[in-house]
């Protein structure tokens, strides 16, 4: 008992009696004098009815137990995931693989949005912290504004040439990329460059194409659901026999 | 809500589009086609509103007024930024929710375990203070 009350009584006060901490009869103590030099329990101590500064309001019924509060009802032990009706979105980009390419999330996007912005100065971050200057509203362009979109003739140079990217419109079921007339081709080291071209050359060859299809179709015309076989297979078996 | 999402997403797919088809008339400009540029960036009477880059970006700018609650957190331009797919960020969001959850709940059930033990032992010390916790505590809360 007295170990106890040194760990909660141990100031430079006198030690208040026991049934100020509320470990015994359920008695207010009297205040206790207040000290000559001002020392850090100026204040009386807080009675039973009356709540602490700071403390819950509940902790105002709970008897001698001072700093009870009220437990929360959502805690860390619920599943917050399903407290807030989130499986689906869990279930949705946990569950399975998400693409690490920003074209993945944008296939209809011009221009190789897969570059980081830093690369052409667009990214989103230095539009935030550097804010272009702009008036309040659009106005529309009149015709002595025009004037100023006089181009000359020619095609663009090559360092200016991205916008005009078409989108992919297939999905392309092969790892290895088909190669678009008008993109511009990434600088690629020479002990892959030849691989690649024997890759590319071997998909995007039409004989390849051509010759895989008539396979097909020999393939079809052999199978036994082909329609047009029932009639020949009819008669080479009755031929066997 | 779906709704302003689906009208502001429309008028940037419009936009664009217009820009890319701009791009496309000066990537190779011709003479006769001063007058297709010309169409694309101002007011003309023959040809319909979604043509025009001011208009779009006038329809855009209208669409922010329905927006102004919506808050997008910045870490999702570093992903962008980075060319990376920002649904990325969700996911690892999520990943670090349940973590996080699944740590707390450890810590919760390590201290459930604590409180147990001290409750029972501080009843074998002070049984009448402990009684009057549990009377308190079975009020508010079933004991643990």
């Amino acid at each position: 008992m007295e170990n106890f009350t040194a760990l909660f009584g141990a100031q430079a006060d006198p030690p208040p009696p026991p049934t100020a901490l509320g470990f015994g009869p359920g008695k207010p103590p009297p205040p206790p004098p207040p000290p000559a030099g001002g020392g850090p329990g100026t204040a009386p101590p807080p009675t039973a009815a009356t709540a602490p500064p700071g403390a819950d309001k509940s902790g105002a019924g709970c008897g001698p137990f001072y700093l009870m509060r009220e437990l929360p009802e959502l805690t860390g032990s619920t599943n917050l995931i399903t407290h807030y009706n989130l499986e689906q979105a869990y279930n949705k980009f946990c569950g399975k693989k998400v693409k690490e390419k920003l074209s993945n999330f944008l296939p209809d996007l011009p221009g190789m949005i897969d570059l980081p912005g830093s690369h052409d100065n667009s990214s989103l971050r230095s539009l935030i912290e550097k804010p272009p200057i702009l008036s309040s509203s659009f106005n529309p362009i009149t015709g002595t504004m025009l004037a100023g979109f006089r181009l000359h003739t020619g095609p663009l140079p090559e360092q200016c040439r991205l916008m005009h990217i078409q989108p992919p419109k297939k999905k392309n079921k092969h790892k290895h990329k088909q190669s678009r007339t008008q993109d511009p081709v990434p600088p690629e080291t020479p002990s892959d460059s030849d691989h690649k071209k024997k890759k590319k050359k071997k998909e995007e060859d039409p004989e390849r194409k051509r010759k895989k299809k008539e396979k097909k179709k020999k393939k079809n015309r052999h199978s036994p659901d082909h329609p047009g076989m029932g009639s020949s297979q009819a008669s080479s078996s009755s031929s066997l026999r | 809500m779906a709704e302003k999402f689906d009208h502001l997403e429309e008028h940037l797919e419009k936009f664009v589009e217009n820009i890319r088809q701009l791009g496309i008339i000066v990537s190779d400009f011709q003479p006769s086609s001063q007058a297709g540029l010309n169409q694309k960036l101002c007011l003309c009477v023959c040809l319909s509103p979604r043509n025009f880059i001011v208009t779009g970006l006038q329809d855009i700018d209208k669409c922010r007024q329905q927006l102004h609650d919506i808050t997008v957190p910045l870490e999702v331009f570093e992903y962008i930024d980075q060319g990376r797919n920002p649904q990325l960020y969700t996911k690892e969001c999520l990943e670090r929710a349940l973590a996080k959850n699944e740590q707390v709940k450890g810590k919760i059930d390590t201290m459930k375990k604590f409180k147990s033990l001290l409750i029972q032992e501080l009843s074998k010390v002070f049984p009448e203070d402990m009684a009057k916790y549990r009377s308190i505590r079975g009020e508010d809360h079933p004991p643990s």
